[in-house]
């Protein structure tokens, strides 16, 4: 009976506070939905078929930890305010003789049924959200992904641990808070405006170091492989530092401009600035969640742009012709390569393609140690040197050179051209151990044939174009001697441009591999194998089109989530200001100054977390720079113009979102 | 000279379904001297509450006019009616009203605010309003953190502070314990031998017997109306009881 009783009074306690649990329970929904989308993405047995699935469910992993530490701070905060405004009724429960123990089991009672109705819709939701923006997603890309729909069973329970643990800690520090307080300082609670931290400038500081090491990580990382897990390291701390940052630097700008008198004791800004230093705290941990939510949306949805727009420029410097014969040339002595040349010839000709262009060249390529001065491949040389400081080095001969481009460029014979994939000689010289040419220009880009692997190499690499085939054989010759039976041939290349259709193409490529494959060739000799563009680009779609799923899946889902959020600060402050409101428009405030005043409120802060935003998104720069680049994207400046486009378009979003919810709360405010 | 006119105001409340009539003030005229302290008393019910808030121009009457210092409420346009309100109106609340997010200071300073006035003119204004009503030493507290009786004063230093020409009191005392209702009605007499012009609405007698006239409504009229005169605040108190008295037990006077 008295169990009943409980029950009862915790469900009609909801509903008679609907107006801020409405939003709360939405919040418990949308951040449950938001987790297990995550979670039983990471889990999806579609990513192991694809490229670097992996690194991808490790990041998923990682992504995961991010939206369950943000879970746990959000929820936490957004009852906590719940509570305080309840304090009142719990007072008066208290003193009609409600024991302590009583009110908590109610506590406990309503706690639970949020934890029921949030679990329940949160799957519903997120489960359909999951189908639609799938379906959705397959409509934009208008192709197969690998990742089928699915429910996960394993995603479930383990939401419902996570939140079920989550509401636990809610319920405990509710408790908490009803057992330290006294009836008459719960009557007056809801009055009582928040404290300013104690240790403030403590949290300053921490946020200060946390956000510097996060941004210097993100900066100074060199080696694109372990890019991606220092990339989280980095995110994490980012996270934690925007969390302190904006609780300290919020409360001390706010208490600035109220010191500031003159500014102060205006219309405008006089009431919106005590009302957020009213509610600091709850201010600075909204704020805090747009800015890491907005960085999150920018930096996903940005990349994913850059690597959708940059595949078809990625799929053509990777295969800078429709077909690409590779053979090795050097140390057979052989230079006729007429009987491969032939299989390549009839299999184009049995496929009705005809040959509009072909280049044949020669190129010389292996791994140097980089010293200060210039390359080196000593034996002696630093052994203990990392990975890291080898660079590529790609030698052609002018003639080839020439020949490629069309130009008809000079060199003497201790001159050289350069173009480098990642980082510039910046130097006048090139040196590697004895041999020392002049730089005559450092080329901004060079597409040969040859370079396409080149240029996907996630090492640094240099392409020097030499004057004449004596030098290049003279470099041969000191690599052979250096490396001995590591020591790399001379490439022979030939690349064929045709006209004709793409199914033509992807046949004769099936042929000439086969041909090749097939083809007698004396003892000592290589075949040699072929490369096909329209074949290369298919394999990059399926491979690519995954990561353009989650990318933009998240994206979506993020931006999802912070139109939510705006909504949810917006119109949970609007109630709490509303008394406030009346009050000022009894004492003679007109609607246009209650205007006014919200957008002064919006102008002082609401546009910080799109500012740091994009702050976060310039550190970021290097760190993703580095992850597309493993991701074959080295196309740099179009990742810098995907993210400019895409924080104007998100800004533009951003202040329509900010214009709704500012005429809801001007609707909830007004008399 | 009157500062306020009210002419034969009527106000009719339409209930939301059915159509029931209920008439919450019929004919109500009276005039209010420049510097005079009137109370407004009647029981639960009898209207106060809403002549008030006609007064206040929240509400509006459904015919009759009021006229404060020679303009018509109901011509003042709905656009500048908050001005209006702000610039000539001072307001104290039973539950005092003021805002949790502001220290008692910026309370005070709130209609200020609104008028848009530069701040060294708001802080000389709230110096001087806070010593006079002795709340000077408080100003840097919020309202949570003092007494009812202060933050009535707090309340009091806001209406004041735009001189208004009229205050307007609903219930000043209603949730104030003895020595606070005295101080703060000692606080009201004081402010109106300045020349302020007081308009209180009450059920308490004790708050009516300070006052230079208390008027009487029951049922939506004006049922009578004692004069000060040369009386003490005993003898107003004995005369307004027995007043109260007398319309409780439903006789008729003719004064």
């Amino acid at each position: 009976m008295t169990n009943f009783f409980y029950a009862r009074l915790a469900a009609s306690n909801i509903k008679k506070n609907g107006q801020i649990y409405f939003p709360y329970i939405i919040t418990c929904i949308i951040t449950i939905a938001f987790y297990y989308i995550m979670k039983s993405l990471s889990l999806n047995d579609g990513l192991d078929s694809l490229y670097g699935g992996g690194t991808i469910r490790q990041t998923l992993g990682l992504g995961c930890n991010v939206v369950m530490i943000f879970a746990v701070i959000f929820l936490f905060y957004t009852n906590s305010f719940l509570m305080k405004r309840r304090e009142k009724e719990f007072g008066l429960f208290h003193i009609l003789g409600m024991e302590k123990k009583h009110l908590m089991r109610v506590t406990g009672m309503e706690t639970f049924y949020i934890a029921i109705l949030g679990l329940g819709f949160g799957f519903l939701f997120g489960i359909v959200l999951d189908k639609v923006m799938f379906l959705l997603i397959l409509r934009v890309l208008g192709r197969e992904v690998s990742l089928g729909f699915y429910i996960s069973r394993e995603a479930i329970i383990s939401t419902i641990i996570l939140f079920l643990a989550i509401f636990f800690l809610i319920f405990l520090n509710t408790a908490r808070r009803l057992g330290f307080s006294k009836p008459i300082e719960l009557l007056r609670g809801g009055n009582v405006g928040e404290k300013e931290p104690k240790a403030n400038w403590i949290f300053a500081i921490l946020g200060a170091l946390s956000l510097g090491t996060g941004y210097y990580l993100a900066v100074t990382v060199q080696n694109p492989v372990a890019a991606i897990a220092i990339f989280f390291v980095a995110v994490i701390l980012v996270i934690i530092g925007t969390y302190l940052l904006f609780t300290a630097g919020s409360i001390v700008l706010l208490k600035l401009l109220r010191a500031n008198k003159r500014y102060y004791y205006k219309t405008r800004h006089f009431i919106g600035i005590s009302g957020m230093l009213y509610r600091m705290k709850q201010n600075a941990v909204g704020l805090s969640n747009i800015c890491i939510l907005s960085t999150m949306v920018l930096v996903m949805i940005s990349s994913t742009t850059a690597l959708m727009i940059g595949s078809d420029d990625l799929v053509s410097s990777r295969y800078p012709y429709d077909f690409i014969f590779y053979s090795k040339e050097k140390v057979y002595g052989q230079t006729d390569f007429s009987d491969r040349e032939a299989v390549i010839t009839q299999a184009l000709e049995n496929n009705g393609l005809t040959e509009k262009e072909s280049i044949r060249l020669r190129t010389l390529e292996f791994s140097a140690l980089k010293k200060k001065n210039g390359f080196t491949i000593l034996k002696d040389a630093d052994i203990e040197a990392f990975i890291n400081d080898f660079e590529v080095l790609d030698f052609i001969t002018l003639d080839d050179y020439n020949r490629t481009t069309g130009e008809n460029r000079t060199l003497n014979d201790d001159e050289v051209l350069v173009c480098s994939n990642r980082v510039k000689m910046k130097s006048d010289l090139f040196v590697l151990d004895d041999f020392q040419f002049k730089i005559v220009e450092e080329l901004k880009s060079f597409e040969y044939v040859g370079g396409g692997a080149l240029a996907s190499n996630i090492a640094s690499s240099h392409i020097v174009v030499v004057k004449s085939e004596e030098i290049l054989n003279e470099l041969y010759e000191y690599q052979k001697e250096q490396f001995k039976e590591m020591a790399q041939e001379i490439d022979y290349i030939y690349g064929i441009n045709v006209d004709g259709e793409e199914e033509a193409a992807l046949n004769a490529y099936m042929e000439m591999r086969n041909g090749l494959n097939n083809l007698e060739v004396p003892e000592n000799e290589v075949t040699g194998r072929v490369e096909s563009k329209v074949e290369g680009a298919q394999g990059f779609y399926d491979i690519y089109g995954g990561l353009f799923f989650i990318g933009i899946f998240l994206g979506l889902l993020f931006t999802v989530a912070m139109i939510l959020l705006i909504y949810y600060k917006q119109i949970t402050e609007g109630y709490y200001d509303r008394e406030r409101y009346v009050i000022m428009q009894n004492v003679g405030m007109s609607q246009k100054d209650v205007k006014a005043s919200i957008h002064s409120q919006i102008l002082t802060v609401f546009f910080l977390p799109l500012i740091t935003a994009g702050i976060h998104l310039i550190f970021a720069y290097p760190v993703v720079e580095k992850i597309l680049a493993v991701l074959n994207l080295s196309n740099t400046r179009l990742y810098v113009y995907c993210t400019i486009g895409c924080f104007a378009v998100f800004s533009l979003l951003y202040v329509a979102v900010y214009g709704w919810t500012a005429k809801l709360y001007y609707g909830i405010v007004k008399k | 000279m009157a500062i306020l006119e009210v002419k034969s105001l009527n106000k009719i409340y339409t209930t939301r379904f059915g159509g029931n009539q209920v008439e919450a003030l019929s004919n109500v005229s009276f005039l209010v001297e420049q510097g005079e302290y009137i109370a407004i008393m009647g029981e639960s019910g009898s209207g106060k509450t809403t002549l008030l808030n006609i007064l206040a121009a929240l509400d509006t009457p459904t015919g009759g006019e009021v006229i404060l210092d020679g303009e018509n409420l109901s011509t003042v346009k709905e656009k500048q009616m908050s001005a209006f309100r702000r610039d000539n109106l001072g307001f104290v609340f039973q539950d005092f009203n003021l805002l949790d997010t502001f220290s008692l200071y910026d309370n005070i300073s709130l209609p200020l605010v609104l008028m848009k006035k530069e701040y060294p003119e708001i802080r000389e204004k709230v110096e001087t309003i806070s010593y006079k009503l002795g709340i000077h030493e408080l100003l840097r507290k919020f309202p949570y953190e003092v007494s009812g009786g202060q933050k009535q004063r707090v309340a009091v230093a806001r209406a004041l502070i735009t001189e208004p020409k009229l205050v307007l009191a609903d219930e000043p005392t209603g949730a104030l314990d003895s020595s606070s209702t005295d101080s703060l009605l000692n606080l009201f007499n004081k402010i109106n031998e300045e020349g302020q012009t007081i308009l209180m609405v009450t059920h308490s007698i004790k708050a009516a017997s300070h006052a230079g006239r208390v008027l009487f409504i029951k049922d939506g009229e004006v049922f009578h109306q004692i004069y000060r005169g040369n009386n003490s605040n005993q003898e107003m108190y004995q005369k307004i009881s027995d007043t109260l008295t007398f319309i409780s037990t439903g006789g008729e006077l003719d004064d």
